[in-house]
């Protein structure tokens, strides 16, 4: 009798739902670390540091959109003899990021029941 | 000027080049402090400046100035997600008619040539300027939905949605069940009957020309030598398709009834090219034969069979595509 063995899964499929699921996460994530007052190379340590690592190339521009958006505002400050432009959330950036966590919370809940029944059966 | 802010100077002004004149230098400077701050970060780290290699190895970590450029700028493409699915549509759906089109077009001249090989070389032609044609065709249609791309997202427009309705949609397609074998056995006795027909066409002229049998000989006029040479090759395509038709009683042959269809279809193109080629249809049996009202009769016959070779081309290749389809498409080769 021959032994079945599961199918390993594709890794690039799961790095591209990987990618998709996080998403949405990260601007949660960075509206959220940005409540305190940062620039963009230290959001992304602080980020880093709380196990959500981000890369330059995808932070940088995505300050600038939510920026855009009103979420966030910003100004040029001298910080260590340099010019380095700190971004923090906007009051409207408050309230969209409330909201956001309320629906992540009732995603969160969603999946957990799912998950809980799947397992019982 | 130090290695690290060379290399980083070259670095932004790489980026800043792909980035747009109004909000370049604001840009810039940010990722100039950002990376700057990570350099320094990694030299204090190390407690000693940053060599060539290892700044580099930094830069090249954060991604290609053409990419990094990339993501500032709002997303763009010439075809968005929403005119998209609507332009892969028309191009499926027009693809074929414009084919037809091209093809006839290009065959247009094969009503004027005389010779057989000039006529192959003509169909030939024809077939080989499908290709560029068909990339032409393409290319103008992908050229009208960019337009209509612009046109989309400059006024925000939501074009084609508003009117979609679901009691429109078309009715469930039945599913092709193929010939019954009833069906199957009809189609091979009216084939036996068709080879008896055919068969007795030499000694009963009348079986093919019926009345104007007799208007014929008062015109003293007669079949040519050619329908001699055509008359084998079409009972040896009789023969054929008699042989697949008694094969398709058995359902084992089932999937290659297509293939054997396909094939006397070639065979059909090949013996009407034949005719198509050839200027005598008919000569003269006698001395009261009107020489101008026969070459009339030869000219007109010899056009007509010529449209004919040009549907049957046509006809074999849509039965080629419809054989081919499925395994070009499980290849991802057609839609």
């Amino acid at each position: 009798m021959s032994a079945t063995s599961n199918p390993s899964p594709d890794p690039q499929i799961f790095d591209s739902l990987r990618l998709e699921l996080r998403r949405g996460c990260l601007i949660v994530a960075v509206l959220a670390q940005l409540r305190a007052e940062h620039y963009g190379y230290t959001l992304r340590k602080a980020l880093a540091d709380q196990g959500l690592a981000i890369e330059e190339s995808t932070l940088y521009p995505l300050l600038r959109r939510l920026e855009t958006q009103k979420l966030l505002t910003s100004q040029w400050r001298e910080e260590d003899k340099r010019n380095k432009r700190f971004y923090k959330l906007s009051p409207e950036g408050e309230l969209i990021l409330a909201q956001l966590l309320a629906e992540w919370n009732s995603i969160n809940d969603s999946v957990n029941t799912i998950l809980q029944h799947s397992d019982q059966r | 000027m130090n290695p690290t802010s060379n290399l980083l100077a070259r670095y932004l002004q790489a980026i800043g080049e792909h980035l747009p004149a109004a909000t370049r230098d604001d840009m810039l400077a940010e990722l100039r402090a950002n990376l700057q701050a990570q350099l320094d970060d990694r030299a204090e780290e190390l407690n000693r400046p940053l060599t060539d290699p290892e700044v580099a190895a930094i830069l090249k970590e954060h991604g290609r100035p053409i990419l990094v450029a990339a993501r500032y700028l709002p997303q763009q493409y010439l075809i968005g997600p929403a005119i998209f699915p609507y332009y892969l549509m028309t191009l499926r759906k027009a693809a074929p008619f414009a084919l037809l089109i091209i093809f006839l077009a290009n065959c247009s001249n094969l009503l004027f040539i005389h010779t057989f090989p000039e006529l192959i070389a003509g169909i030939l032609r024809a077939l080989g300027l499908l290709i560029p044609d068909l990339i032409m065709f393409a290319a103008w249609l992908t050229g009208a939905f960019v337009i209509a791309e612009y046109v989309y997202t400059r006024n925000h427009a939501k074009p084609f949605n508003a009117s979609w309705d679901p009691t429109k949609l078309p009715a469930i397609k039945p599913q092709f069940k193929g010939k019954s074998r009833a069906s199957r056995i009809a189609d091979l006795i009216f084939h036996c009957f068709w080879i008896i027909y055919i068969l007795e066409i030499p000694s009963h002229h009348f079986l093919i020309l019926g009345p104007s049998e007799l208007y014929l000989r008062r015109l003293a006029i007669t079949f040519a030598p050619i329908w001699h040479t055509y008359y084998v090759f079409l009972l040896v395509l009789l023969a054929v398709q008699l042989v697949t038709k008694i094969l398709a009683l058995n359902p084992t042959f089932d999937r290659l009834q297509s293939t054997f269809d396909l094939v006397t279809k070639l065979v059909g193109v090949a013996s009407t090219a034949f005719l198509a080629a050839m200027k005598t249809y008919f000569v003269a049996s006698g001395p009261a034969a009107n020489q101008a009202t026969l070459a009339a009769v030869n000219h007109g016959i010899g056009i007509a069979f010529r449209i004919v070779l040009i549907l049957t081309v046509i006809d074999l290749f849509v039965e080629a595509w419809k054989l081919f389809r499925p395994s070009l498409r499980s290849k991802g080769l057609a839609f």
